[in-house]
């Protein structure tokens, strides 16, 4: 019986390995090379990464949606240094091995000049060490986990951070709310959620706060009804869940089966509109999540992207579809500062980028190259609708 | 707490229990490991949840559509899939079979609805019940007595029906029961088609129970089932059952008292250890082989 475990196992792989060989076929073949673009207006490529199908799609569609209308808008305006952009967009599934073909793809055969993407911290690193060994720029649009700038000088993000942001949010849970007893849960097979843990739990012990539970699950389950249990009997004031939001609607359906009360507070990954879906009536003004992007109370250069954005795909843009946005000009922005579009000389102007007032909130690249956003967004959901909460500001000294 | 985690257990489990059901009857009859089962399962999750939202029927009326469907279904895979290849190639072509069928049936899925994780919508409202220390909800009462009541009528089928009775003949020898005038490809039909319809039962159950169904969930779902049993012993339905009730009580007992991440090491280290200490599972029964 094992053997034939084992058996479709590995029919399982090739057939995996199989689709990542189709996939890699995909996209149009590029005859043009580093040179021929420099020298004519010839059309240079920027790659999405991001998925468009499976678990993470969430993030991956609307941000496509933005990189696309910001190529749109920058073509109609004559384009970077009057070279047309193309995007070129593959689904990597939020699966480590296409994100690896793909990226891989992008560079060699569609010669693109810069990656925007991956939303996903694991997925980013992944794509990050092939963009520097191979002397490309990648600008990620949602990785906020620790270890992706430190990959080297061609990996950049414009992305709200954790490790401002969850300080921020737990001084606001302790000092504002009187939060004072924590339940952890973590995603264990999610880099995103292991590497946010321990930045909020480091803040509840900064700020005098008590962590009562500490616990897992594991992504794609649906049975969290032991956990739950015990985050009942835990005396916890707040759950703090690090993960996604399919698995916080599921958890907090739980939380609503079981009959008692708790708030779930959590990071960006909880921003999908599957959230409210999932939830419904359970997680109702009961999560709270932070995020570098609200459609609600916008500043002018938010509100003509906002209607912008509803007239072409007529939904509400969200914090992928903004942060993407904002990349591809964030791009055009330092290839312009520096009159190249080559991302060894680009990539310099990237790492001084100053203020810059993106829809996405005010963008600096600081010294270590990370980047710095204020304000935070607390979300909440409301009649079935991500609602702002409070605006917080973030300190970084 | 223990108690309550016992009844989340048993409530895991009999859905476990209730897709085991299938693979063990299908094992029992032809000894193929029916690997498309979990995506059956995943079907009548869909199918009853288009009955309850699209067609807003009552949640038992859409159990039984479900389980009705995919009788069909079960038995059309069997026809299509299993039937012409019967008898004709070895055992391994038809579990090669089987494999296609479910990678077919689970991206035909996610063709149709997309990979999302959708819902069903609020159907009832739940109620706890407190009983001392233990909270137990309405949800959970309902698919321990529908998951009995389905064991106990699958017991009273197979022991007391003509069908049964062939179904057994078929069991301990499928040429002798077809040379004793049993039409044995009409047998294996209807235990695809049972089998399938209490994989449908524990689909639209999970889906109402967790509120979450999707394309792949047929995946791990079978591979635990399978796991549960292999663990009560292959072949044998009482096995099945009890199988899949402590495979669901350990995988719960396992996260609340040592670890989450060890959910699904528990179920398959249980399936390595019972494969090394005692292959026949527990209600197996022990083939000795003459040479």
């Amino acid at each position: 019986m094992s053997s034939k475990l084992k058996f479709r196992l590995a029919l399982v792989l090739c057939c995996v390995m199989m689709m990542s060989i189709f996939a890699g076929c995909g996209g149009e073949k590029s005859d043009v090379d580093d040179q021929s673009i420099q020298a004519s207006g010839e059309v240079i490529k920027l790659g999405f990464l991001g998925a468009l199908t499976g678990s993470v799609a969430n993030y991956g569609i609307p941000g496509k949606k933005g990189m696309e209308m910001a190529i749109e808008e920058i073509n109609a305006n004559g384009g970077i240094l009057r070279h047309q952009v193309e995007g070129v967009y593959d689904d990597n599934k939020g699966d480590n091995s296409e994100i690896s073909a793909i990226a891989r793809k992008y560079i060699t055969r569609d010669k693109v000049v810069a990656m925007v993407g991956d939303p996903c911290t694991g997925l980013t690193q992944v794509a990050g060490k092939i963009a520097q060994e191979n002397e490309v720029v990648i600008l990620s649009a949602g990785a906020t986990s620790p270890g992706v700038v430190e990959i080297g000088d061609y990996v950049f993000r414009n992305t709200l951070l954790d490790k401002f942001a969850a300080p921020a949010v737990v001084d606001w849970m302790i000092n504002d709310k009187g939060w004072t007893d924590f339940a952890v849960i973590t995603c264990m097979d999610l880099g995103y959620s292991t590497g946010l843990t321990p930045v909020f739990e480091e803040a509840i012990e900064a700020n005098g706060g008590n962590i009562v539970l500490e616990d897992s699950i594991n992504q794609g389950e649906t049975d969290f009804t032991a956990q739950v249990t015990k985050l009942k009997n835990a005396g916890a004031d707040v759950l703090v869940f690090t993960g996604y939001y399919t698995e916080a609607a599921l958890i907090m359906n739980e939380v609503q089966k079981q009959n008692f009360d708790m708030v779930l507070v959590g990071g960006d990954g909880l921003y999908g509109p599957d959230l409210a879906a999932l939830g419904q009536s359970a997680v109702e003004e009961k999560v709270i999540f932070y995020c570098g992007f609200s459609s609600d109370q916008p500043s002018d250069e938010t509100a003509a992207f906002l209607e912008a954005y509803r007239a072409k795909y007529n939904e509400e843009p969200d914090m992928f579809s903004a942060q993407y946005y904002d990349a591809v000009y964030i791009l055009k922005k330092v290839m312009e500062d520096a009159n190249s579009v080559d991302p060894k000389v680009f990539k310099n102007e990237l790492a001084k980028l100053t203020d810059y007032p993106g829809v996405s909130g005010n963008t600096t690249i600081g010294p270590d190259r990370e980047p710095i956003k204020s304000p935070v967004c607390l979300i909440t959901i409301k009649d079935g609708q991500f609602a702002i909460l409070e605006k917080i500001p973030v300190n970084v000294e | 707490m223990f108690i309550e985690q016992l009844v989340n257990g048993l409530t895991l489990g009999s859905t476990y229990a209730l897709i085991a059901l299938g693979y063990t009857m299908v094992y029992g009859i032809i000894q193929l490991i029916n690997f498309a089962h979990g995506e059956i399962y995943m079907f009548g999750a869909f199918a009853g949840l288009l009955l309850v939202s699209v067609f807003g029927l009552n949640i038992f009326v859409a159990l039984i559509g479900a389980m009705v469907f995919c009788m069909f279904l079960g038995m059309l895979i069997e026809r299509i899939a299993y039937r012409p290849i019967r008898g004709k190639s070895s055992r391994l072509s038809a579990l090669i079979s089987a494999i296609g069928v479910s990678i077919f049936l689970s991206t035909l899925m996610a063709l149709i609805r997309g990979t999302n994780t959708t819902r069903y919508p609020e159907i009832m409202k739940i109620h706890t019940y407190h009983l001392g220390s233990l909270d137990l909800s309405s949800l959970q009462i309902i698919i321990l007595v529908v998951s009995a009541l389905l064991m106990v009528g699958l017991q009273l089928l197979i022991q007391k029906t003509r069908i049964g009775k062939a179904m057994r003949a078929c069991s301990q020898d499928l040429e002798a029961a077809s040379l004793m005038g049993i039409n044995a490809n009409r047998v294996i039909s209807y235990t695809f088609a049972i089998g399938s319809a209490l994989a449908a039962a524990g689909g639209v159950m999970v889906g109402v129970y967790y509120n979450a169904v999707w394309p792949y969930m047929g995946t791990m779902a079978g591979l635990k089932a399978f796991a549960a049993a292999v663990l009560g012993g292959i072949g044998s339905i009482p096995g099945a059952m009890i199988g899949g009730l402590t495979l669901g009580v350990l995988e719960i007992l396992g996260v609340a008292y040592l670890s989450s991440s060890y959910k699904d090491a528990i179920a398959f280290g249980i399936l390595i250890l019972v494969l090394i200490l005692r292959p026949q599972g527990i209600m197996g029964k022990k083939i000795t082989k003459k040479v």
